[in-house]
């Protein structure tokens, strides 16, 4: 039984990891760009097709394709700030909920047009090999999945917090007309920070590749996922988030194996509704500008 | 004299459509109709909590848990739908209760986010407790004509009684406008604290709209589930369908209004279902697709919806002097 409980434990913190940078992703957008993106789930589901294309046309590791992947999704990210986020910046509460709604629903059926409702996934030689430690079987896609999502969100705060564009960002998440007036270009500081935080989605889905399924509507469990993750670790704050993607992976990785696979979802909707009307400062205190978007 | 106008017009349209199925006969057309019918309800109660500011994407859970809690009634139990249909009213009041704290201390995105994981909570469970529900597999009510048993050889008499779900849905929406507590639950919509200040116990005015779409939800799920007779968690849950489907209606139509739901599902649904139907075949998702750019098309350039183009449209034209307009002040 305790080894049991000790494999769960592991494999709920190395899902956790990438949890915690699908939300980190979603919670540099709503960080600069003071948006709620609905759609963010469905940039993981791009990343995991463009992994799995890639490894079925061209045989490519689905580690290998993070180098692809990236730079692919940052630029959707910037396309759909541009083009759907910007005019918009202005407008009401509800007409950005719908916005992203709407982008959600596009790139959903953008997918099932283009690839089909099937359930796919990557097979690799090293699917199914774990290591041993101790009594504890690790299997290891999901180890490099959270070693390698560790590494970028170590990257990710230090460029928030020692680089210039790091410092933009805080200024303009601070306070946007006088960053703007202190001479940053807000505009494309916005750009930059959507493409950013579609890129950390787009890694995301790769790095699950080898050990989820990917099918058209898969994005909303990971919306709504980062979004449990985002408000548990407190909106706009980025250590918060990684300790909130381990209990939300803890949480699905517990439910799934006492409850039910398919019930581990239904889990941490709940634990979403509860944390919101419990703690909607997140547990470990929240970002500025919160109040924004609707958290007291 | 605007509304007395809109309600005489309103009820015209409704002694037109009353004779239509003595004309049109075709099973598709009429079958067309009942959808228009059932959205237009489903539209008006999605939008009562939108007077006051509050957005909903969790229809689809009242609407589930109307249609099981009807179906299981009768199947199950015996019981006749008619009666069934206020079990289901009531097992949808009793989830919308469940929500009422996010409804109350969220706000903005944050509710809308806590309404869909109630929804797709309930979609999940349905799947999960076969012993309920059928799983996956789901629920057939036996084909048994009869009134009571709300099972029809025709289309006829689910258009009648569509019909009526839709005019009872607006009605309410309409009353509840147009009355004190609409205004309260507009004034919440504007600015919150200041209608606190006021006086005006908003929470209250969110908590009793948001029952009232609930229920009238959940009674449209009770019928449909007796006019598709075929219930699965994946169909009746659906988020696209029962939860996008109304928002969609609502803010292509003009949201917070009155009539805008009203337009935005006569207009939508026959273009979703020829989408379904045309471009369905050619390639599925296709419609969805559509819906999505149109979505995002309408929030970027006509935030208010059909109602605010014809509004404006009709003030340009002359029917309405622009002193009128501007006593209607926000009354789009």
């Amino acid at each position: 039984m305790i080894e049991l409980i000790a494999q769960v434990i592991v494999a709920g913190i190395l899902l956790g990891g990438v949890f915690a940078l699908i939300a980190s992703g979603l919670n540099i957008i709503f960080g600069v760009v003071r948006i709620i993106n609905f759609a963010h789930g469905e940039l993981v589901m791009l990343g995991m097709y463009a992994t799995f294309f890639l490894h079925s046309i061209w045989g490519i590791d689905p580690y290998l394709s993070i180098l692809a992947v990236a730079p692919a999704l940052f630029l959707v990210g910037v396309i759909v700030q541009r083009l759907v986020i910007q005019p918009i910046l202005d407008a009401s509460a509800i007409s950005k909920i719908f916005a992203t709604v709407g982008l959600s629903l596009v790139l959903m059926n953008f997918a099932l047009i283009l690839f089909g409702g099937d359930f796919r996934s990557v097979r690799t030689s090293y699917s199914d090999s774990t290591i041993g430690i101790g009594p504890i079987n690790v299997n290891i896609p999901r180890l490099i999945a959270f070693v390698v999502a560790l590494v970028l969100f170590a990257g990710l705060y230090s460029l928030l917090r020692y680089t210039f564009i790091g410092k933009a960002f805080q200024a303009v998440a601070e306070d946007r007309s006088t960053a703007q007036l202190m001479g940053i270009r807000v505009e494309r500081l916005y750009l930059l920070a959507f493409g950013l935080g579609a890129a950390l989605a787009g890694v995301a889905g790769a790095l699950l590749m080898p050990f989820a399924t990917v099918y058209p509507t898969v994005g909303i469990s990971y919306t709504l996922i980062a979004f449990v993750v985002v408000v548990l670790g407190g909106l706009g704050n980025m250590t918060g988030t990684l300790l909130g993607g381990l209990i939300i992976g803890l949480t699905d990785s517990f439910s799934a194996t006492f409850l039910s696979p398919s019930l581990s979802t239904a889990t941490y909707f709940v634990l979403f509704v509860v944390v919101l009307l419990v703690r909607p400062s997140g547990l470990f205190g929240k970002g500025k500008g919160t109040e924004e978007v609707g958290l007291r | 004299m605007k509304h007395r106008s809109s309600l005489l017009l309103a009820l015209a349209a409704l002694l037109v459509l009353a004779v239509v199925p003595v004309f049109v006969r075709g099973i598709f057309i009429q079958g067309i109709f009942i959808s228009i019918f059932f959205y237009t309800g489903l539209t008006a109660a999605w939008n009562i909590p939108v007077f006051g500011g509050k957005l909903s994407l969790g229809q689809a859970g009242f609407f589930g848990l109307g249609a099981y809690t009807a179906a299981i009634l009768y199947v199950d139990y015996g019981i006749v739908p008619w009666i069934g249909a206020f079990a289901a009213i009531l097992v949808a009041l009793l989830g919308a209760l469940v929500l009422t704290p996010s409804l109350i201390l969220l706000r903005g995105p944050f509710f809308t986010l806590a309404s869909l994981a109630f929804a797709e909570v309930l979609r999940l469970v349905a799947i999960y407790w076969r012993g309920l529900t059928g799983g996956s597999t789901g629920i057939s009510i036996p084909f048994e004509p009869g009134w009571q048993n709300l099972t029809f050889e025709t289309n006829v008499p689910f258009y009648y009684i569509s019909l009526m779900l839709a005019a009872t849905s607006v009605g309410i929406s309409y009353t509840i406008y147009r009355r004190a507590f609409g205004y309260h639950l507009r004034a919440a919509a504007s600015d919150e604290e200041a209608a606190q200040a006021l006086g005006i116990n908003t929470s209250r005015s969110h908590v009793v709209a948001f029952l009232w779409s609930a229920g009238i939800t959940g009674m449209l799920g009770a019928f449909y589930a007796f006019y598709l007779y075929t219930l699965e968690p994946n169909t009746f849950f659906s988020l696209a369908l029962f939860s996008l489907q109304p928002a969609l209606n609502g803010i292509i139509g003009g949201m917070g209004t009155v009539w805008g739901p009203v337009l935005g599902s006569a207009v939508m649904t026959p273009l979703a279902e020829f989408l379904r139907i045309y471009l369905g075949d050619v390639q599925e998702g296709l419609n969805f697709l559509i819906y999505g750019l149109v979505l995002i098309l309408v929030v970027q350039t006509i935030p208010g919806g059909i109602v605010s183009v014809l509004s404006r449209l009709s003030r340009r034209l002359g029917f309405r002097s622009e002193e009128a307009s501007a006593k209607r002040g926000n009354d789009k």
